[in-house]
């Protein structure tokens, strides 16, 4: 089957809708429509143009049926629940009416001690989502559905996905999850803010990065730090010197994910540039702000500039929408344009019973509407880089940023042992910051520990 | 304390020695005052966060932005408690959470102080043993026992379409079952039974063997009235612990009518924001009922912890 062509003829299509749904935007509405039940119509085609030789993916609306389950950390709480029950869910059963859908809803938080005791326990649901970084790990104990078996290439997603994103649902060459939605770390500058110190951009190199924010640092006259002149603390610290890395050029692993690669030269330097700001600028005192935070500083301006999340947009809209147009995203300078990319990701169970509805469900909730409604929802960036030119993507600077610039976007995972080992990055990032290790020392340790787990 | 004791005086006899006036010993006043002001800046220092979680309940989002950030909310935002509320159905949840709480609870304080009467009152074969087994799983951390656990909640024969041999269906899973049974009981409740149980006197046993009670009674109506404290102990303490629980209902239901009170304060925390206000909103809310519950149980509550030596 041809996924692209599913997803993208769907977006001429018209939706039917339930009609008491006020608390949805006028972009949602917008982004409903775009697919509606079109999209499942013509996914009903694609797949039952599908060959798959044992017919179980491949199969035309009638033919797809069963009781499926699927477990989603995203569509969260009443509004998200109201999304996926009351708008999306309708317009599939109308395709597949003999399909009924069960969701168990839980948080990224707890995502995988849910998939982890489902896998033990033989209750695998139809169709998972997952992070970034996390099929790996399901895709080589044998527990997701290779989706390229059943007509989903690689090609063919990066005709519709950047290329790095596409490979987040990729293990040894195949298909295992389809992207629905990114999240991304970039430097971000409050200008008014710059503004008042003489500048009218973001910087441009980081020799010009650590001179502004000497520039724009504020202390009291007994030294107590009053503004941070580039906040790196208000992120996990592991994500924060992903970013840095990605923008130093570096990797965390080798081309094979065989052995750690971020205590190469270009980390250590990343390292380093975060240490120095600290301990050397002092732009930034240990403990001035954390990931705890009530809001972030960039909001009530005890920063000027910092590594921030894309949901800065959004905290910003609901605390102080005034200043939204003073935020400006801009790429952590470095030896290479780089921004940090995590995100959702659609699998399907490889023992489904139902594995033509399962795949059904998946491709729905990917195609552009759903994918889009659902961003929306969450303030995150869709996979799909047609959406770029959606309402939401073109109203949200943070979002349309990040997609504009995907094609330098880098994400974490690789090896299956990922999620045993990514915990380990943080305390080793914080030794550093805090002078407790040199950054080389830091990293050589912490590439020790990788080395270990990998089996190296 | 010294006190002098009075002569009475013998009726007819002069008193052969004038009586000192009875004096109460006080402690001197600074030191009272310096007890006292400590203890103050305790209570102060325990009930901050209390506060703060109020507070920040009732402020807006652009109020909490501000830097230094306000004492008291400059706007009451009362609808915070409102639209906390409609993001979830916490009715639902409000209910569920007492039901799985309340049952925690009855199952304690009847299994459990039968179980601690046990141990402490009636001597067989094996019984430091099987004491030593729950001190021992008093080590066992809560994490390491979630997969077994929910295996024997899915294999459980004869539920959920499971055969003999737990095969074939779901068990236990998205079941009220799973979400009272396998944390009715606990390790630490059997343990503070039963130290309460081992202080009691023996002669109240052999008294009431004597007037012709059997085992049960004696546990029933001879001493479970006497530790009262323990129960309220036990009691307030089980309720919390299952109030509180969050991963246990999450993973063993799938069902939004099966869900607690903590699953639905987690719809405020997404991985990269949390909603403050409305999780303040939420968290004090949820708090009401083990505020309340320890109100009425605190003059009990604090004998038997300190009873227990478990301050």
């Amino acid at each position: 089957m041809n996924f692209r062509t599913a997803r993208q003829t769907s977006t001429s299509q018209t939706s039917t809708r339930p009609a008491s749904t006020p608390h949805r935007s006028a972009g949602r509405r917008a982004a409903l429509r775009y697919t509606g039940l079109g999209t499942a119509a013509v996914l009903a085609l694609a797949l039952s143009a599908c060959s798959a030789e044992d017919g179980s993916a491949g199969a035309d609306s009638d033919a797809v049926s069963g009781d499926i389950t699927l477990l989603t950390p995203i569509y969260e709480g009443a509004a998200g629940q109201r999304l996926l029950e009351d708008e999306l869910l309708p317009q599939f059963y109308e395709q597949y009416p003999d399909v009924t859908v069960t969701v168990d809803y839980t948080n990224f938080a707890r995502l995988n001690e849910k998939l982890t005791t489902g896998v033990v326990s033989g209750l695998v649901p139809d169709v998972m989502m997952m992070g970034v970084g996390w099929v790996e790990a399901f895709a080589d104990k044998g527990v997701l559905a290779n989706l390229s078996e059943s007509g989903i290439s690689v090609a063919d997603l990066e005709k519709s996905t950047t290329p790095e994103i596409v490979q987040a649902g990729v293990w040894e060459g195949d298909v295992y999850g389809v992207p629905i939605m990114l999240d991304a770390r970039f430097g971000v500058a409050r200008m008014d803010l710059l503004r008042e110190a003489g500048y009218d951009a973001p910087p441009s190199t980081w020799a010009e990065l650590v001179e502004m924010a000497e520039a724009l640092t504020v202390r009291s006259e007994n030294g107590a730090l009053e503004r941070a002149g580039f906040d790196v603390l208000s992120l996990d610290a592991r994500q924060m010197y992903e970013t840095m890395l990605f923008s130093s050029g570096g990797s965390l692993f080798n081309d094979d994910n065989t052995a750690p690669a971020f205590n190469s030269a270009e980390g250590v330097e990343a390292l380093e540039s975060v240490v120095d700001l600290i301990h050397t600028s002092k732009v930034e005192d240990t403990g001035y702000s954390s990931t705890k935070e009530t809001v972030n500083p960039l909001i009530n301006g005890r920063a000027a500039m910092g590594i921030a999340h894309n949901n800065l947009w959004t905290q910003t809209l609901e605390a102080a929408p005034e200043l939204l147009p003073e935020l400006e995203p801009f790429l952590i300078p470095g030896d290479a344009p780089g921004m940090f990319v995590g995100g959702t990701l659609a699998t399907m169970s490889k023992g489904s019973e139902h594995p033509a509805a399962a795949q059904a469900l998946l491709e729905f909730l990917a195609s552009p509407g759903p994918a889009l409604a659902a961003n929306e929802q969450r303030g995150n960036i869709p996979a799909l880089t047609e959406l770029l030119d959606s309402e939401y993507a073109q109203g949200n600077r943070l979002v349309q940023f990040s997609m504009e610039n995907l094609d330098v976007a880098k994400r974490e995972g690789g090896p299956s042992e990922w999620l045993g080992l990514r915990g380990e990055i943080a305390p080793a990032i914080e030794s550093a910051l805090l002078a407790q290790k040199t950054p080389k020392q830091a990293l050589d340790d912490l590439a020790d520990v990788f080395a270990g787990k990998m089996g190296g | 304390m010294s006190t002098t004791r009075m002569h009475p005086a013998t009726p007819g006899t002069p008193p052969t020695a004038t009586p000192k006036p009875r004096t109460k010993r006080r402690r001197p006043w600074k030191g009272r005052l310096l007890l006292n002001v400590i203890l103050s800046l305790g209570a102060f220092t325990m009930v901050i966060p209390f506060l703060w979680m109020i507070a920040t309940s009732l402020k807006s989002p652009a109020e909490l932005a501000q830097f230094p950030p306000t004492l008291l909310p400059q706007v009451w935002q009362w609808s915070n408690y409102s639209e906390a509320l409609q993001a979830a159905p916490f009715h639902l949840y409000f209910r569920n959470s007492f039901l799985i709480s309340a049952g925690h609870t009855i199952i304690t304080l009847v299994l459990g102080s039968m179980a601690g009467y046990a141990l402490a009152r009636i001597p067989f074969r094996g019984r430091e043993w099987v004491f030593m087994g729950f001190v021992a799983m008093l080590m066992i951390p809560t994490y390491t026992k979630i997969v077994p656990q929910f295996l024997l909640v899915k294999f459980m024969p004869l539920f959920g379409g499971n055969d003999i041999f737990g095969q074939g269906g779901t068990g236990w899973l998205n079941t009220w079952w799973a979400l009272i049974i396998p944390g009715g009981l606990s390790a630490t409740a059997i343990f503070l039974f039963r130290q309460f149980y081992l202080s009691l006197p023996r002669e109240l046993e052999e008294a009431a063997r004597l007037d012709g009670l059997n085992e049960f009674r004696i546990y029933a109506q001879i001493y479970t009235p006497l530790i009262k404290p323990a129960l309220a102990t036990v009691a307030l303490l089980t309720f919390q612990e299952s109030w509180n629980n969050f991963l246990w209902p999450l993973l063993v239901t799938t069902r939004d009518d099966l869900r607690v009170i903590q699953v639905g304060l987690a719809v405020f925390q997404q991985l990269d924001s949390t909603s403050w206000h409305y999780l303040m909103a939420g968290t004090t809310l949820a708090t009401v009922p083990m505020v309340v519950l320890f109100l009425f149980c605190q003059k009990y509550f604090i004998q038997g912890f300190t009873h227990a030596g478990i301050k």
